[in-house]
């Protein structure tokens, strides 16, 4: 491929991915799906993975719930992997590079869903005058908005980039690439903490504890314990409702529940 | 289920067809949180989805805006799971009319919550953990097999979600009522899976390892391989895991102050020899 077309593709695929993400979900904008479709247009699929692969790991359980922002993880693999293609940078480098630039996004997040705020006004200014076009017209600004997100850090990636990482390249002491690489193995950790503050960790501390054991101590792969913890889960649902069960059948008694379908009135 | 809405002729008024509720149910699938804002979150996805659907049950103005402005109050939740709601509000109002605005907007407020929480574990916290360590496993070695299966597997979740819609409009809201209960034993037991997995977790991708060396007269000891596997092996993943647990409990600490302080402390020990990266 034309180096330019696959410039003009690696700048699209981020705002694609990322409204992807947050309507259609198909391709979704996890480093491993992005990373993919960012290998077959640099044409580098192994180095391509692997990079992919390392943010994926340093991502899990990292999830923007109920409107927050967190680190845009699929940029970061997107950068890196255009950077790795045109530099020649090593995988630790192009993490190294990659993961600032999906910090630095974060920002824009918060910006732009203060500006959605000033489109849902409008939107409904509109409704009020009746005018029903422009009031549908105007929600398109919103995804507008995110698409730029990330296409500006991308512009400036592919215009700047590589000549700029190759010179920060040469003046970087061995530490801190080094220490960015130890970072790159440490950060799944921060996924891993919020994901326990997601479930209910302290009421199940034992399958963590099993699901350490199993792994550390037996060295059984994490597929291999994702069905262990399959067999616990049909367990746990088995027995919550059976309880359920015979606490609807002590509440209802008598209660005739035989009429669904399309009575909704309650 | 049993007495359904039969298929309607095409063009009876306030009446919509398959095509036309399939035709919103992706509008709004679409636009998802593409416009999602800090004071009503969803609320203009809805209504931008809804937008045309809605006209067709209201053909008088005064009464379409009213619906509208229902539809622009706050809504959130998983927006997989807000295909059930809004095909339940939907065929309340093809029914009703605007008599169902209030009906509309309880279901609404009163379902996001639980559903979000239901939603949200599955298809944005369990889901991607399991595929992602998986996935990521994989991809590490150069795999992209595990990417692919997961393309994959949204597209499955993309027809899933469209199912999720025509149940909600066609069983209304006693179905989900119900469905409620069952969803949160659902919920509660792959929690237990995926606990189990971040167990797993722990020990096999958090990577923290120290070079240092400990001599005791003529003999070297590795502090890593002689005494801290000897403890307990993963005990360094298991500690920091336990230190970054407790931070992200505490109010000041967000995600991003801890991964800025990892960065910060991994800087430090590889400056100091701390901390190295692990030999394969």
């Amino acid at each position: 491929m034309p180096h330019l077309l696959q410039d003009l593709l690696i700048l699209i695929l981020p705002a694609y991915a990322l409204l992807d993400n947050q309507g259609i979900t198909i391709l979704n904008y996890w480093p491993v799906t992005v990373g993919l479709v960012a290998g077959l247009i640099m044409g580098d699929m192994h180095t391509a993975m692997v990079i992919a692969g390392t943010f994926q790991l340093m991502s899990l359980g990292v999830a923007g719930l109920g409107g927050a922002s967190v680190p845009d993880y699929g940029l970061a693999t997107i950068v890196g992997i255009y950077l790795a293609a045109r530099t020649g940078a090593g995988i630790g480098t192009a993490v190294a590079v990659g993961l600032p630039v999906g910090l630095l996004a974060i920002q824009f997040d918060v910006v732009i869903k203060l500006a959605n705020n000033f489109i849902a006004h409008k939107a409904q200014e509109y409704a009020h005058k009746k005018e029903f076009n422009k009031m549908r017209m105007i929600n398109w600004l919103g995804p507008l908005f995110f698409t730029m997100k990330d296409f500006i850090p991308m512009v400036i990636i592919i215009t700047v980039g590589p000549s700029a990482v190759s010179a920060v390249l040469n003046v970087i002491p061995k530490w801190v690439t080094n220490g960015l690489t130890i970072a790159g193995g440490m950060l799944p950790v921060v996924g891993i903490g919020m994901l326990m503050h997601y479930m209910p960790t302290k009421k199940y501390i034992w399958a963590i504890l099993a699901g350490f054991v199993f792994a550390a101590y037996l060295k059984l792969p994490v597929f291999g314990v994702a069905i262990l913890g399959l067999a616990a889960a049909i367990i746990i649902f088995q027995q919550g409702m059976a309880k359920a069960n015979k606490k609807n059948a002590a509440v209802a008694e008598g209660v005739d529940d035989s009429e669904e379908g399309d009575d909704y009135d309650e | 289920m049993s007495k359904e809405k039969k298929q309607t002729p095409v063009n009876t008024p306030g009446v919509l067809t398959r095509k036309e509720r399939h035709s919103a149910i992706l509008r709004y699938m679409t636009m998802g949180v593409n416009n999602f804002n800090y004071e009503t979150q969803q609320g203009p996805s809805v209504v931008w989805a809804f937008s045309k659907v809605l006209r067709k049950i209201y053909p008088k103005d005064d009464e379409y805006v009213e619906a509208l402005d229902n539809h622009f109050k706050y809504f959130n939740t998983t927006t997989a799971m807000a295909n059930i709601i809004l095909g339940a509000t939907l065929a309340m109002e093809e029914k009703d009319g605007i008599k169902s605005k209030d009906a509309v907007q309880s279901l609404k407020t009163s379902l996001m919550g639980p559903f979000a929480g239901i939603g949200d574990t599955i298809i944005w916290v369990l889901f991607p953990t399991i595929m992602g360590s998986i996935a990521g496993y994989m991809a590490v070695q150069g795999n992209p097999t595990g990417a692919i299966a997961w393309i994959l597997f949204d597209m499955l979740l993309f027809w899933a979600r469209i199912k999720l819609f025509d149940l909600g409009y066609n069983s209304g809201v006693k179905l989900i009522t119900s469905l409620g209960e069952r969803l949160s034993i659902f919920t509660e037991a792959t929690s237990v899976m995926g606990l189990t997995v971040v167990g797993t977790l722990i020990a096999t991708v958090v990577k923290v390892y120290t070079p240092l060396t400990f001599m005791t007269g003529k003999v070297k000891l590795a502090i890593q391989s002689g005494i801290l596997d000897k403890i307990m092996p993963a005990l360094l993943p298991a500690l920091v895991a336990y230190m970054v647990y407790t931070l992200l409990g505490k109010k000041s600490w967000t995600p991003t102050k801890v991964i800025l302080l990892i960065v910060v402390i991994s800087l430090v020990g590889a400056f100091t020899g701390l901390l190295g990266v692990q030999p394969q």
